[in-house]
Formats: structure tokens, C-alpha cells, sequence
């Protein structure tokens, strides 16, 4: 394969392609590198990549528009990247910093300090006017840049990247957006550059030769009047011209206006960004890297062959499976724990300002506490439920030396995460139980489906553990009562109703499970309406970075969107149902028909074998929606927990 | 009669007055650990002369982690000792806030289930809890036992119990989220019964039996449907009366979250009445205390006069002004900051993290790393507001740079930097050389000649941190009046009580001897001839309009100009009138209280009126405060047309194009007047012709009064710097 062909990058040997690109972990405390960076990063290392970048280091105090930024102007840092550096060269890996300032994307929350940016253009998310900075605070931030890097190179790293793409004062530079100067910084592109060559030349002064310099270039803010793809490869060429620079790397969008063009998530096929290293490729002789949701090896390996870039970045891949590029070089991508771009936990934590962790990777976030040894070794543990919590409870348990039997009711397991992926944009998401399923097969589960157990069955195989992973029923409103036409979401998903004509979808859950069925519906021909209690339709999409995908599709559509809206009542009124809605804002009551009215509203735990089984017999222990119903992380962190203290 | 800066005996102890210093969430804490950061926040407000002091709620359970940086008991016992030792001096009691959130708590910290009495999924978050069976209660039952008495080892004088907002005490007690058919649902108060009662032998178990057990109850979800009602409030106080040393009396529940400490929306003191009532029907059997943004001393007496209650909490009143009972005390009640309740700072439950803090007193939260405003700093500040990196950051010192808030150490063995006290102030009334008020220095070296240009509230309190430090300060201002951008503010629908900073500053400048002018305007030459002199110069000169990022043929007022002629005029019906008649669009690009106020102001006037947001919600930024659901609430019932996710491109013919931010689609509104809250630009004339002068506020950068008064100190400390 092209992916595993070495590749220099200036003073360094590649050993493949794969580059683990840089990205925020919220690991840092008090300003300082942490131990859980250097075993998140050896993590993938050790996993096969190529080349790892890691996440940005500040080269300003001014600049903090997170809590957990690493201050890299700060040297009692050094010591954090020295970690860094020893444990991903132990694997024998280059690793490089990258070096940033946010600029105006940014407030002073945490500096207590005005936010430095080239102009005072506030930025559209952190709405704070910012000052534009002096000719001399140009000299101290390119002065910033060169310490860090020299401090970066006592730390041990390979050599830095220079972030001028997704939240960086350099692209703010470069864009025409954030750039109104008018001194010899600003206006026509050789002066919006000028910062950026000026960074390069001071980084390359303190790093000499032995050491790569890289930049990060920004081909499309996807914001009108920003930068466009034309400037940003005259950007290269005007670089690559200066000789300074020993490869590109290359993103699209702003991580505080179009972050879903940054982090794109599920419906977004992967190389959706290559017509940026593309273009540059063509013009400049420097290594480009391509990124853009590479979850499977072949797509990485394609964008290599069709000359779109000489490197891949895989990010989120390599958290959801550190060994990604193992396994892609032992042409056993099946065993790869695919990435399914779901947003929920990387993305949608970290804008949080919690640790990154990861849907289908438990230990994402956690590389630097070790696991215990287990228990006991070799108990006989009984797994009921096949679905995310019950098949990571078997594949954890069995992977630590237990023996255990998954018995799963249903003649197929996967639980509702089968269900979720049906909707249109979200099969992906099933990759997170075929994968597992795959594991507790390949691992030796023995994998039981179509088998129900009650207490009889429970001693009859007389386990040592039993994990209950027995999920959650849905549960229709207590108005709905006995009307057939109001049906719950998993219904429709899984096919048991097929609503048509006019359509209420009422959500209580505010994530995928009321937008996937109406978009379904929709697709099919129905008038969609939402209803929610809350004040916006779909609310957890815009942490996954799905809701702007999904008003489109939704205008598109027709579907209309009732926020603050409860049902007070439901009737029959053949063939649909007549619903009472109120309007708890402004406490305004109406009526109107639906053909079909389908409810996204909390499940209930499905706890009667639990009832029977706790306080008798062996050890008992419930995981995910059967103990309290909640989304697909839940269950696999608690079935990952139960099968690492078993 | 009841004086509330007389001593008081609670179970048995005295606290040193009858105001309270409750619980909130600050953010202080290192990991879950109380910091030095607490230490010195609470030992500031104790020695301004708090009664009783609640730290910030400590989780008893490990099912409980909240917020981040929420305490946890086990790990709380160093700092409770160092809270403990730091406060002694002042003689306020001390007391662990201790709790369990439940289902309003969060899974993101702890990564497990959160816990609750039903299934019942907070409104918030969304989240189903699991339903506790009997183990859990006894766990639960057990970790408030085990938390008091840790609170009692540690030195403090007792603690509170949660049963108000952000409790499972409460959800257990109330119908909205208690629907257990058990022991436990058909008497929903056996749980905090039990907890009480666990709580006391905590704190006996050294066999002392004077220590304090107070309780913060809900006595009003605001849900008279299913939630707890004053009634039901008062015959659960009634039950445990006699097992707890005080009652303090709160409001909401999880759909109501903001409703218990609400921002200035709400007038002062809302909890009178149900206070009262509470205390009524318990017939003075505890002492009650009277929670609810209670911001004046002459009210929290009456309250006490009344019969309303026994104590006052008056918690971001003390957040505001650390000497509030010392000022009371000493009769001084003019010279107390107030506290403008707009919970811009107070409010940190924010995933962020941000710092408890006041605009007006931005070192609280920051007693360790700001240095007290009256006396010479310690340490000198960055050589400007932005500072600089190596080699001239050798120059900055630690406890300046930005990082410093998280490099604070935890409690255990180290000692408190806050300084002690050189003899006790409980009872000694606020002077010029009291080491813990804000008062007049003779500690400096060279005593200087400042001219402040500009009487905004970076001005004023530049002028005012000058004046305490020793140096003879003339504050220029161009208009007719002191206030700045801050009088605009405060003219602002529901924003009136931002406006009481500026008498206050007036007060104090006047106190002081500031020379003010107003209706003066400082020009270059006068600048020029300043510094022939000798005088130091700082330029506080606020800011300006900027262009605006769309085309209009038709009137557009932005925000500032809007309320200044609403100022001028009397009325905003006034300004209206002289406006062409329809619709009046309110452009709000920021989400912040500025665009919801004005479209509030104007919808009021009976004129048909639209926001224009980017967002999915007007307001956006206004979670912190507490204002989002109330903001919007009060947007559609007031018939505001709240134009969504949308972008304003043009206002053309007595209409206003908008833009979907993801679809692109374009509409049309009527629109006969715009008025722009948009972003506002430096206005930094005198300091680009003179780049030199220091400056401070919107002259660098327009943001808030936060900002504003931070850079105002700072500017002063440094005037005096360069001198030396």
C-alpha cells in the first residue's frame, strides 16, 4: 500500500503516511502538558502512526480562550514535552508541536486580558471586540512564536507546525475577513503573509536544520469573503519560495463560524476537504497532508493514489482505535474500531471544556491510568443483553482472561444502535456494535442470539457473574394512552409503524432520535412537525455538529420546528389524533390533527430480571439503559467498567 | 431589637452578626479540593464582618460530581481547616455546605449514572437518573454522616445541608421527581429526616453537642401542580424543627432553576413574603434565615424588625463589598459597593469554568492574585494590559500571568498566602487604616499628578484606586456627567439597577477629593502640557460606533445612541415618536442583555417589534445570568417577533432582508426603524496621536464593566510605578 511507503519530511524519515494531526484533548492542567499527553500520544504510536502532531502550545500569555490550553510561552513546560517526546520516540515516531495563537478567537474569561488579533473584528463566537495589535506586539508574537519552538526543541520534539488554519491569529492575518490593516501587514496578500513568513524565518533561525517546520493552511473558511482556495496556494508557493517550510498541512473551516467544516461529522463522506492539499499539491513540490473524516484505511489509501496529498491525517480514527494503522497494515481492517464520526464524545466534550474521550474507544482519554489486573482470573461470566453496554462488557471481559456468554433475546445483536443507524446520514453509527461484535467473536464470546434468560436459565448456567445489559422499552406519554396512532421513535425506526400523511414528532430528548425519524418521514413524503418542551429543536446536534446539516435538509423538507410546546392532551380523531398543545411560554393552548403522532421520550429500564436476581445467587451487575436509559457512551463506558473489575 | 451587626446564638454558637455569607459555586477549587483561593475568598468577607460563613457545597457521595471543580467532602477536610483558621480571627461561624445534587447533577465528570428518587430526567439536562434502591439510601444516608463529622474534625462550627436547588433532598420531597410507591414516596421527607439525623451524629460523634446544623430548604418550586408548596414546606420544617440550629428558606426546583438566585430581573428581596410565612408557621421554633437577592442593609434590618426572619443571607451583596457589615457597623452605608445582582460574575455553574467575581470588585474570587486596591502593590502589574513574553516576562510575576489561576496549590500542608489579620476587626468599624477595607495609603513614595481622561467606570475607578493610594487626581469628563457607557446601560429595560455603581463612584470621588470636571474635553495639547508638568496621564476615553456590517437606506440608531436619546428625551415613547411609525427591527448580533432589553424597552411602547439573532435562541449569552429562559419568556409574551438563526443584510424601503445562517434563505420584514446593538470599536483618537499614554477600558478594547474596572486598577497601580 502507498499509506506504509516511508516518506522524508525535511530532516525526517516517515515510516508511513498516517499522520495523527494535531487537536485539543483538554488534558492540560494548570497550563502544563500532562502525563495523560504523553500516553494518549505514545497510545498511537504504538498503534502505527507515522507522524504525530500534537496539540496546540500557546506562544502568548494573552492568549487563553480555553481553560485547559497548554501555555507553551511558559518553560516550567519544557519538562511536559520532554514526556511528550520520550514516549512517542521510544516507538520510534517523530513527533512534532504545533505551535498557535487564537487571536481573536478568544476572550479574556481566563487571561483577565484584552484579546490580541489583527484587526478588532470580533470573532462570531467569542463576540468579544479584540485589540488590534501594534507593529511592535507583531515583533513580540513573532518573538513568542521562536521561543516555544526553541523551547519545543530543549523539549525533544522533531520540530513544530505552525497553525494558520481553523483558530489562529496567523489565519486571521491571511484572511481578508479579519485583516482590515492598512499598515505593510494588511491588504493585498503578499502583506496578509508577511506575519506568517516572518514566524517561519524566526521558528527556522531557532531550529536550524535538524528539525522540520511545517504549516497548517486553511483553503476555505467556508464564510463569504474569506480566504479562497486561490490565496491560500499562492500562501504555499510564496512559502515554499522562502525555503523554510518543510511540508504543508492543510484544513477547512473556522473553528469558531464553521466548525462542522473543521470536524465534519457522519452524513459528511470522508475526503470531503481534498480539493484543498489537492490544489496546493499541484503547485508546490513540499509534502502536503489531506484530512477529512478518514475512518477506513482504503479511503486514505485512495486519496494517496489519486494525487490528492502525500500524507493523510486520521484523528479521529486513531482515538476511536489507537492501532489503526496496525491493523490497516496487516490488511485486517475488520478488526479496525471504526470511527463513526458520531461528534459525541471527542468534538462534543472538548467544546465542553471536558477530556476528550470517545464513543467506541473507553479508554480514549484515559491512556494514562493503567488497568487493574483483574479480580479473579478465569470467572464464568454471563452477559444478558447484545446491545453496545452488554457486547463491551463481554469483549472486555473476555479480552481479560474471563469466560463469558453473551445471551442476546433478539436474533440479531446491536441493541437500539441498530435501529439508530437505519435513519438516513447515521448507518455509520452501527460500526460501533458490528465492530464489537466482531471482537467478542474473534476473542472467543460465546455469542447466543435469539436466547431469552430468565432466573431459571440464570441457574441453570450457574455463572459466576451475571452482567445485566438488558436495555431499556420505550415508553409512550402518559397522554397517548391507547390511541394507536401514537407510536414511539424506535417503532418507526425498526419498522413495527409506518406513519404517513401529517406528522407530530414530539421530542423530550433533543438529540438524533426525534430529527433521524423526521427526516425519515420526511424523505418518505410525510408533513413533519417537531414539538419539544425545550426551547430549541434538536438541541444536542449543534455539540455533535449536525444541526446545521440538519436545517437544511429540514428546510428543504418542510419540516417545522415548534420549540416550547408541551401536549396537554390526545384524542382519536379516526383515522389520526387530535392533540391539545400548549405554548408554555406564553401559556397559549390550540388544537390541531395529525395524521400520526410519534413520541421521542425517555425509555424505561427494563430491571425485572435485575428485581429477581439481586440479593440471591451470584454477583449481579446492571450497565447502561437497563439501568438508567441514557445515549450509546453510557453503555459502553459502563460495560467496559464492569468487564475490567470483574 | 434585633440588630443585624449584633451577635447572634445559633444551636451553641454565636456568630458575630445576623448576615450570612451562603453557598455558591465559585470555581475556586483545585481538582475538588478547596484552594488557597477559597481560603482567602472567605477570610476576606469574614473579616468584613460575615456572621456565618457556608463554604461552597461539598459533595458527600462519589455518585456526586455536578460541576468540575464541585468540592467533594473526602478530599475538603485541609481546606475546611484552613477556611476554619483564616476566619477564626473575625469570629464568624464556619460551616461545610454539604450535598448531593442527583439528578441535577452531571454524568460528564464522573462518567456514571447520576442518581434520583424516580426515573424522572432533569429538564436541563435531559438525562434519565437511576432510581435509587434501598443500598443507595443507605450509602447516601451514610455519606452525610460521614461528610459532618469530617466537617467537625476539621475545625468548623457545623454544617448546611441542600434540600434547596440542585439537591436529591429536594427531589426526594418533591412530586415533580419523587414518584416511588416505597417508604420512601409515600413519606417524601423520611430521606432528609434521615439524612438530619445522620448529619447530627456526625457531628456529635466527638461528643460535643454545640456544633451548628443548618438547613437549606425549598419552600416553593413555583409548581403548584406537583412541586413543593409553601405548605407542604412548612409541615416538613415542622418535623425536623427540632433536629436542625437554623431554616434558611429558598425557592425553585429543576424547572426553575433560575428562579433561586435570579438576576436583576427580579426586584430585591423576593422572598420576603414566603420567608415570612415559613417563619410564621413554624412559629419561631428555629431561626429562620431570608435568602433572595437581598442587596440592602436597611432592608435586611426591617426584614428582621418585621418578624420576616432571624438572619439575612446576602450572599453576592458580600461578593460586591467583602466590608458590607463593617460599613454598617461604622454607619457608613453610603460607601458600600453595591451589588447590581446582574450575575454577569456570580453566576459560574458554566461547563467554562469562569471565576466567581463581581464587575465592580473583580479581586473577588482573585484575593491571592490581586493585590489589595489600596495599598502600593506588592508586585508590580504587566508593564501594559497585554504582557509581554520573554525576555522582558522575566519582569512579570507569577501571580499576574494568566495561568496563575490554576497554578494555585491545593490545601493541605501549605499555609494560606492571604495575610493575617494584625488584630481583630469583627467589631472594630471600617477606618482609614483598616487592613482589610479599602482605605486611604500614605505608603506611597512619590505622591503624584494624575489627570484621568474620561468618567466612565474605568475613569472613576481609576481616579478612585488613585485617590485611596495618595496621589491628586482630576478626572476629566466630556459630557455633562459621570457614568460613561454604564449610564446607557442601566437605561436599558430591566437593566436600571446597573446604574446604581455610578452614585456610588460619585460618592466616593467626591469623599476623596477627586477633582471632577465634567463638560470638559481633553484635547491633545492639553495632554501634551499634562506631562510637561509632571502630571501622569490616563486615557479612559470608552469607545464608538463602529460600521456596520450591512446596507440601510432607512434610520438606524445603534444601541448607544438609542438609549442616550431615551436619556435626553425622558422617554423612550419620546424617542419613538420622532421615529417614522411600524415596526422597529432590534439587530442583536452579540445575544448578550443589550438587544433583548432594548427590543423589551420598545415592545413596551406598544410598537410591533422583531429581534434579528444569529442564534437558535435571543439572548445567547445570557446562561450564566440566569436570564435565558426568563428573557425569552418574556419575549414572546411581550409579542416580540424573534427572528431566529438569522443574519440582517440589508434594511431598504422600510424593510429588513434576512439571511438563514445555514440555508441561506432569504425573507423580508417590515422594518420602519433599525436600531443596532451591534459590536462598537475603541474610541482612541487621543491615543493614537499620543500612543505613549496608558490606557484602560473600551479605549482598548469595548467590552464590559468587568473590564473596565480591572484595567481602571491596574492603570493606577502602574501610574504609580512609573514614577519610581
Amino acid at each position: 500500500m502507498m499509506l506504509f511507503s516511508p516518506l522524508r519530511l525535511g530532516p525526517l524519515t516517515l515510516r508511513n503516511r498516517i499522520v495523527f494531526a494535531a487537536h485539543l484533548t483538554n488534558s492540560a492542567e494548570a497550563g502544563r502538558p500532562t502525563a495523560q499527553h504523553a500516553a494518549y500520544y505514545a497510545a498511537r504510536a504504538v498503534g502505527g502512526a507515522g507522524l504525530i502532531i500534537t496539540e496546540e502550545l500557546s506562544v502568548h500569555p494573552a492568549d487563553r480562550p480555553y481553560e485547559k490550553l497548554i501555555g507553551g510561552f511558559d518553560p516550567g513546560a519544557i519538562a511536559g514535552y520532554r514526556r511528550i517526546a520520550d514516549a512517542v520516540h521510544a516507538h520510534e515516531v517523530p513527533v512534532l508541536a504545533q505551535l498557535n495563537h487564537n487571536g481573536g478567537q478568544a476572550s479574556g474569561m481566563y487571561s483577565r486580558l484584552p484579546v490580541w488579533a489583527p484587526s478588532a473584528v470580533p470573532d462570531p463566537m467569542f463576540r468579544e471586540v479584540p485589540h488590534a495589535v501594534t507593529v511592535e506586539e507583531i515583533r513580540e508574537l513573532v518573538a513568542g512564536y521562536a521561543l516555544v519552538a526553541g523551547h519545543c526543541a530543549a523539549g525533544g520534539f522533531d520540530g513544530v507546525e505552525l497553525q494558520c488554519s481553523q483558530a489562529s491569529i496567523l489565519r486571521q492575518f491571511l484572511s481578508p475577513l479579519t485583516n482590515r490593516r492598512t499598515d505593510r501587514y494588511g491588504g493585498v496578500l503578499e502583506n496578509r503573509v508577511r506575519i506568517v513568513r516572518e514566524v517561519v524565518a524566526a521558528v527556522r533561525e531557532v531550529l536550524g536544520p535538524e528539525r522540520a517546520v511545517g504549516v497548517r493552511l486553511c483553503g476555505d473558511e467556508g464564510i463569504p469573503g474569506g480566504t479562497s482556495l486561490a490565496e491560500a496556494v499562492q500562501t504555499a508557493r510564496l512559502l515554499e519560495r522562502d525555503g523554510g517550510v518543510d511540508y504543508v498541512n492543510t484544513s477547512t473551516g473556522v473553528a469558531t463560524a464553521t466548525l462542522h467544516l473543521v470536524e465534519a461529522p457522519m452524513p459528511v463522506p470522508a475526503g470531503y476537504a481534498l480539493a484543498v492539499p489537492s490544489a496546493i499539491r499541484a503547485a508546490v513540490s513540499l509534502p502536503v497532508v489531506g484530512v477529512g473524516r478518514f475512518t477506513d484505511p482504503a479511503q486514505a489509501e485512495r486519496a494517496l493514489r489519486e494525487g490528492h496529498c502525500d500524507l493523510v491525517g486520521v484523528v479521529r480514527g486513531q482515538i476511536a482505535d489507537p492501532a489503526f494503522a496496525t491493523h490497516a497494515r496487516a490488511a485486517a481492517p475488520r478488526r479496525i474500531r471504526t470511527c463513526t464520526g458520531c461528534n459525541q464524545e471527542c468534538v462534543g466534550r472538548v467544546a465542553l471544556n471536558a477530556r476528550l474521550g470517545c464513543v467506541v474507544n473507553p479508554r480514549a482519554g484515559h491512556e494514562a491510568v493503567p488497568l487493574p489486573a483483574p479480580a479473579r482470573a478465569g470467572r464464568r461470566v454471563l452477559v444478558v443483553g447484545g446491545g453496545p453496554a452488554g457486547l463491551q462488557a463481554a469483549a472486555t471481559a473476555v479480552e481479560r482472561g474471563h469466560r463469558v456468554m453473551l445471551c442476546e433475546r433478539l436474533p440479531r445483536t446491536g441493541g437500539q444502535v441498530i435501529d439508530a443507524a437505519s435513519a438516513p446520514g447515521r448507518a455509520e453509527f452501527a460500526a460501533l456494535v458490528h465492530d464489537l461484535l466482531a471482537e467478542c467473536l474473534r476473542l472467543g464470546v460465546d455469542v447466543r442470539t435469539g436466547t431469552a434468560v430468565d432466573v431459571s436459565a440464570v441457574e441453570r448456567e450457574q455463572p459466576d457473574v451475571v452482567v445485566l445489559a438488558t436495555g431499556a422499552r420505550p415508553a409512550l406519554p402518559v397522554w397517548a394512552g391507547g390511541l394507536d396512532r401514537v407510536v414511539d421513535v424506535r417503532d418507526v425506526l425498526c419498522g413495527r409503524a409506518e406513519p404517513s400523511g401529517s406528522v407530530l414528532v414530539y421530542d423530550e430528548l433533543g438529540f438524533h432520535q426525534a430529527t433521524s425519524v423526521a427526516e425519515l418521514l420526511a424523505a418518505r413524503g410525510c408533513a413533519v412537525e417537531i414539538a419539544t418542551p425545550g426551547m430549541v429543536v434538536g438541541q444536542d446536534l449543534g455539540l455533535t455538529l449536525d444541526m446545521e446539516r440538519f436545517h437544511r435538509f429540514a428546510h428543504g423538507a418542510g419540516i417545522v420546528m415548534s420549540p416550547d410546546r408541551t401536549v396537554l392532551d390526545a384524542a382519536g380523531a379516526a383515522p389520526g389524533v387530535r392533540l391539545t398543545l400548549l405554548h408554555h411560554t406564553v401559556g397559549a393552548v390550540s388544537e390541531a390533527e395529525y395524521d400520526w403522532v410519534v413520541s421521542a421520550v425517555p425509555a424505561v429500564p427494563e430491571h425485572e430480571l435485575w428485581t429477581a436476581l439481586r440479593g440471591r445467587g451470584p454477583a449481579v451487575h446492571r450497565i447502561g439503559d437497563c439501568l438508567a436509559p441514557r445515549r450509546a457512551h453510557a453503555a459502553v463506558v459502563e460495560g467496559h467498567r464492569v468487564g475490567v473489575a470483574l | 431589637m434585633r440588630s443585624l451587626v449584633r451577635p447572634v446564638t445559633l444551636g451553641g454558637r454565636v456568630a458575630p452578626s445576623r448576615v450570612m455569607f451562603g453557598p455558591h459555586e465559585t470555581n475556586l477549587a483545585r481538582f475538588r479540593e478547596f484552594s488557597d483561593r477559597h481560603v482567602a475568598y472567605y477570610a476576606r468577607r469574614a473579616a468584613g464582618g460575615a456572621g456565618v460563613i457556608v463554604t461552597e457545597v461539598a459533595s458527600v457521595h462519589d455518585s456526586d460530581w455536578p460541576y468540575e471543580r464541585a468540592p467533594r467532602a473526602a478530599d475538603a477536610t485541609g481546606g475546611w481547616t484552613e477556611v476554619a483558621n483564616a476566619c477564626r480571627p473575625y469570629g464568624p461561624l464556619v460551616l461545610a455546605g454539604l450535598g448531593h445534587a442527583g439528578a441535577q447533577g452531571s454524568s460528564a465528570y464522573g462518567q456514571q449514572a447520576l442518581w434520583g428518587p424516580s426515573g424522572v430526567a432533569d429538564v436541563v439536562s435531559r438525562e434519565v437518573p437511576m432510581e435509587l434502591e434501598q443500598p443507595e439510601i443507605d450509602e447516601l444516608v451514610t455519606g452525610f454522616s460521614a461528610a459532618a463529622e469530617l466537617a467537625a474534625m476539621a475545625g468548623l462550627d457545623g454544617v448546611e445541608i441542600n434540600a434547596g436547588q440542585h439537591s436529591i433532598l429536594r427531589q426526594f420531597l418533591s412530586g415533580l421527581t419523587n414518584r416511588r410507591a416505597d417508604g420512601y414516596g409515600r413519606d417524601r421527607a423520611r430521606l432528609l429526616r434521615e439524612v438530619l439525623a445522620a448529619a447530627r451524629s456526625g457531628l456529635d460523634r466527638d461528643g460535643r453537642g454545640d456544633r451548628v446544623l443548618g438547613l437549606r430548604l425549598c419552600a416553593d418550586e413555583l409548581a403548584p401542580w406537583g412541586g413543593i408548596t409553601p405548605e407542604q414546606a412548612i409541615a416538613t420544617a415542622c418535623t425536623v424543627a427540632g433536629s436542625i440550629g437554623y431554616l434558611v428558606v429558598v425557592r425553585g426546583s429543576g424547572m426553575s432553576v433560575f428562579a433561586t438566585r435570579p438576576d436583576l430581573h427580579v426586584p430585591p428581596g423576593f422572598n420576603r413574603l414566603l420567608c415570612a410565612t415559613v417563619r410564621a408557621g413554624l412559629g419561631e421554633a428555629v431561626p429562620v434565615v431570608l435568602q433572595g437577592s437581598v442587596v440592602d442593609p436597611g432592608f435586611a434590618q426591617a426584614a428582621l424588625d418585621d418578624g420576616v426572619a432571624d438572619l439575612v443571607e446576602m450572599t453576592r451583596s458580600q461578593i460586591a463589598e467583602p466590608d458590607l457589615v463593617a460599613h454598617v457597623r461604622a454607619g457608613t452605608l453610603e460607601r458600600i459597593r453595591p451589588c447590581t445582582l446582574s450575575n454577569q460574575h456570580s453566576g459560574v455553574r458554566d461547563p467554562r469554568n469562569p471565576i466567581v467575581s463581581d464587575e465592580a470588585e473583580p479581586r473577588a474570587g482573585h484575593e491571592t492574585v490581586d493585590p489589595p486596591v489600596s495599598s502600593p502593590a506588592s508586585r508590580p502589574f504587566p508593564a501594559r494590559e497585554s504582557p509581554t513574553i520573554c525576555p522582558r516576562a522575566a519582569r512579570i510575576p507569577p501571580a499576574s500571568r494568566p495561568f496563575s489561576a490554576r497554578e494555585s496549590p491545593a490545601i493541605g500542608a501549605r499555609v494560606a498566602r492571604y495575610p493575617p489579620p494584625s488584630r481583630p476587626v469583627a467589631r472594630a468599624p471600617v477606618s482609614e487604616e483598616a487592613p482589610t477595607g479599602e482605605s486611604r495609603t500614605n505608603a506611597v513614595r512619590v505622591r503624584r499628578s494624575v489627570l484621568v481622561v474620561g468618567g466612565g467606570p474605568a475613569g472613576m475607578e481609576a481616579a478612585r484606586v488613585l485617590t485611596l493610594r495618595g496621589h491628586r487626581v482630576r478626572l476629566a469628563e466630556r459630557s455633562g456627567r459621570l457614568g460613561g457607557a454604564l449610564l446607557l446601560a442601566a437605561a436599558v429595560a430591566g437593566r436600571e439597577r446597573m446604574g446604581v455603581l455610578v452614585p456610588w463612584w460619585e460618592r466616593e470621588l467626591a469623599r476623596l477629593g477627586v477633582e471632577v470636571q465634567t463638560g470638559v474635553e481633553v484635547g491633545v495639547p492639553e495632554l501634551d502640557g499634562a506631562q510637561r508638568d509632571g502630571t501622569a496621564v490616563l486615557l479612559a476615553t470608552g469607545s464608538r460606533p463602529a460600521p456596520r456590517p450591512y446596507r440601510s437606506d432607512g434610520p438606524v440608531l445603534d444601541a448607544a445612541e438609542f438609549e442616550a436619546a431615551v436619556l435626553a428625551a425622558g422617554s423612550t415613547e419620546a424617542v419613538l415618536a420622532g421615529l417614522p411609525g411600524g415596526t422597529v427591527v432590534v439587530h442583536d448580533p452579540i445575544g448578550d442583555w443589550t438587544g433583548v432589553g432594548i427590543a423589551e424597552q420598545v415592545v413596551a411602547t406598544g410598537r410591533p417589534t422583531a429581534i434579528v439573532t444569529r442564534d437558535p435562541v435571543a439572548g445567547a449569552q445570557l446562561g450564566r445570568t440566569g436570564d435565558l429562559v426568563p428573557a425569552n419568556t418574556r419575549l414572546q409574551q411581550a409579542c416580540v417577533s424573534r427572528e431566529l438563526y438569522s443574519l440582517l443584510l440589508d434594511v431598504r424601503d422600510g424593510r429588513a432582508v434576512l439571511e438563514h445562517v445555514w440555508t441561506g434563505e432569504r425573507r423580508e420584514i417590515d422594518c420602519a426603524v433599525a436600531i443596532d446593538c451591534g459590536y462598537r470599536l475603541p474610541e482612541d483618537a487621543l491615543w493614537a496621536a499620543r500612543p505613549h499614554l496608558d490606557r484602560a477600558g473600551d479605549c482598548i478594547a469595548p467590552r464590559t464593566v468587568y473590564e473596565s474596572v480591572l484595567e481602571g486598577r491596574r492603570a493606577a497601580a502602574r501610574v504609580e510605578r512609573s514614577a519610581a
